[in-house]
């Protein structure tokens, strides 16, 4: 029997939601085509992590916990992750998109001689291997990718599918796992965080997003204030992540963090196309900005034509009003 | 080399049709060469430049060039191949193989597909200490510090000479090249190398992923836009959210 693994991705001492979207099309793929569908975790504390995967529907945890994963480093992880294909021979290895997994992608399938397709939105099984779709060209074209192997990995973006529930009472798989500091290779320093308590852009159920029409620290009290009011994640423009007004951290775009969340809601954003390509898969768009050909409209569900300075406290007022 | 994604582009039949077939150093790759050109104006040291694409890449390389790099192989394609990634990366190890360097610098993707592998795998096939996501690269001694964009923070991490690392375009704006740069690029050498000559069962190169057919994504309508007086259009809006959108 065939097996499709889903590699369960922990981020600050939590599991990635996207993993489990990632999970839950696997147990749906899994069970129509008779294929075993196992899980993957390394962590420092993975074992902690099996009870939240096996809600997910996984036949068998495979855990890999040693303290040196305690911060992302690419070598530790391509040795697990390698190690854990060499044992299970999975047929499909599936990964949610995060940075931690573009570090590793490429070089695990050259180390397992796999076929690898990066950052699909939606993928199947098909003859011979895996059949996918993937945004390409700034995000302008879907692409449908296929991937002849007996051994395919594939990564997918956050968003692309819902979390299904299936409790199942997972078989745990201790993996035998240690490392000594000379296979390291490198050496992380340290880790310069983005301030305190920032919601995760890929997970969060709301986005307000700030552009260059933001400009000084009023600007960014509102965004602050709005945000919190719907218990939402901070997002930027290039323009004011280059400029350092936000955290690189939270940039949206092609070449920032791509999200999904049910409402996102722009603010002072043009709309340039790098930025449109992280931020278009939005249940919600709203946007504000004064100009009314900015391009961010052509994609809002509601378009908001005025100053931001002028828009966002009755916004804000109105919304505490029905929230109340 | 990739094409240019800002190009007007059309689908026919499932097939791609770029408007006069655009092609341009890719955005992450001129922010690799823009990298390595500062690196080696403050510790010296030369930049080469590798390129596999068909003959008219030779335009692109000319770009890095111009921008200052000493000198380029130019890994000769028909463009007819199909090649993935891995085929890429299995070419540009094998060229690497025999090399002397301190740093392979790679952009992180390429901006049509988008994809981010090719790096990574080069690393994998030379067994080099890399990184990806670079935002900012500096030389401690023979160390290279790398800054990396990561999930929840900036890594700073410490690799060993030689590596090998993917740059984000965030590092830096890459430098146009200025007239001194063209005439200066036109002087320097361009290496021609056939892919046949470095040693590669030919066979290995043959992608496992074969893109069959593109599709405009389905454009989302625009929705309504509000004008007017500001607190009232304000409140509509967010009355809308609650009583239509349901998403407060």
């Amino acid at each position: 029997m065939s097996t499709i693994l889903t590699h369960i991705a922990i981020t600050d001492g939590k599991i990635k939601r996207s993993s489990l979207e990632v999970l839950s099309h696997c147990k749906t793929i899994g069970d129509a085509s008779g294929a075993s569908v196992e899980a993957v975790v390394v962590d420092a504390k993975a074992s902690s992590f099996v009870e939240g995967i096996q809600k997910y529907g996984a036949a068998k945890v495979h855990v890999v916990e040693d303290p040196i994963f305690k911060n992302h480093m690419n070598a530790p992880l391509l040795k697990a992750l390698s190690k854990v294909m060499s044992d299970v021979h999975p047929s499909v290895f599936a990964f949610a998109s995060t940075e931690g997994t573009k570090d590793v992608l490429g070089a695990l399938a050259a180390n397992q001689d796999a076929a690898v397709i990066a950052d699909v939105s939606s993928f199947e099984l098909s003859d011979g291997g895996v059949t996918a779709k993937r945004p390409v060209m700034a995000a302008k074209i879907m692409n449908t990718t296929v991937a002849k192997s007996d051994k395919v990995l594939v990564s997918v973006r956050s968003g692309s599918y819902d979390l299904n529930e299936s409790p199942t009472t997972a078989e745990v798989v201790n993996v035998d796992f240690s490392m000594d500091d000379s296979e390291l290779k490198a050496t992380l320093r340290e880790i310069i965080s983005a301030s305190g308590d920032t919601i995760d852009l890929n997970e969060a159920e709301a986005i307000v997003s700030a552009g260059r029409g933001v400009k000084d620290e009023e600007g960014k009290a509102l965004i602050a204030e709005l945000a919190s009011l719907l218990n939402a994640g901070i997002g930027a423009s290039r323009a004011l992540t280059e400029s350092g007004v936000y955290d690189p951290s939270l940039q949206i775009g092609q070449t920032g963090k791509v999200v999904s969340p049910q409402l996102y809601i722009a603010v002072g954003i043009s709309g340039a196309i790098q930025h449109v390509a992280g931020m278009s898969n939005s249940k919600v768009i709203v946007a504000i900005n004064k100009d009314p050909d900015a391009p961010i409209f052509e994609v809002a569900d509601y378009g908001i034509v005025g100053d931001l300075y002028k828009i966002l406290p009755p916004f804000i007022e109105e919304i505490k009003k029905i929230k109340s | 080399m990739v094409p240019d994604v800002y190009a007007p582009i059309q689908i026919k039949d499932g097939e791609l049709i770029m408007d006069g077939d655009r092609m341009v150093l890719n955005a992450y790759d001129a922010s690799a060469v823009e990298e390595a050109l500062v690196l080696s104006e403050k510790h010296g040291g030369e930049v080469e430049v590798v390129c596999i694409g068909p003959a008219k890449a030779s335009e692109t390389i000319r770009k890095a060039l111009a921008m200052g790099a000493d000198r380029a192989t130019h890994i000769l394609a028909t463009g007819e191949e199909e090649f993935d990634s891995a085929s890429y990366a299995k070419i540009l190890s094998a060229f690497f193989k025999d090399k002397e360097y301190d740093v392979i610098g790679l952009g992180k993707q390429s901006q049509d597909t988008d994809s981010g592998l090719a790096g990574s795998m080069v690393a994998e096939h030379l067994n080099l200490p890399y990184t990806t996501n670079a935002v900012g690269l500096e030389f401690e001694g023979d160390k290279l510090i790398v800054k990396r964009q990561g999930d929840t923070g900036q890594e700073m991490i410490e690799l060993p000479t030689p590596c090998a690392v993917t740059c984000s375009n965030d590092m830096n704006d890459p430098r146009i090249p200025n007239l001194k740069g063209i005439m200066a690029s036109k002087r320097k050498p361009i290496d021609q190398v056939e892919i046949s000559s470095l040693g590669i069962d030919e066979g290995s190169l043959k992608a496992d992923t074969t893109v069959t057919s593109y599709e405009e994504k389905p454009a989302r309508q625009a929705g309504k836009k509000y004008e007017g007086e500001a607190e009232e259009i304000a409140r509509q809006v967010a009355q809308f959210l609650d009583t239509e959108a349901n998403v407060l």
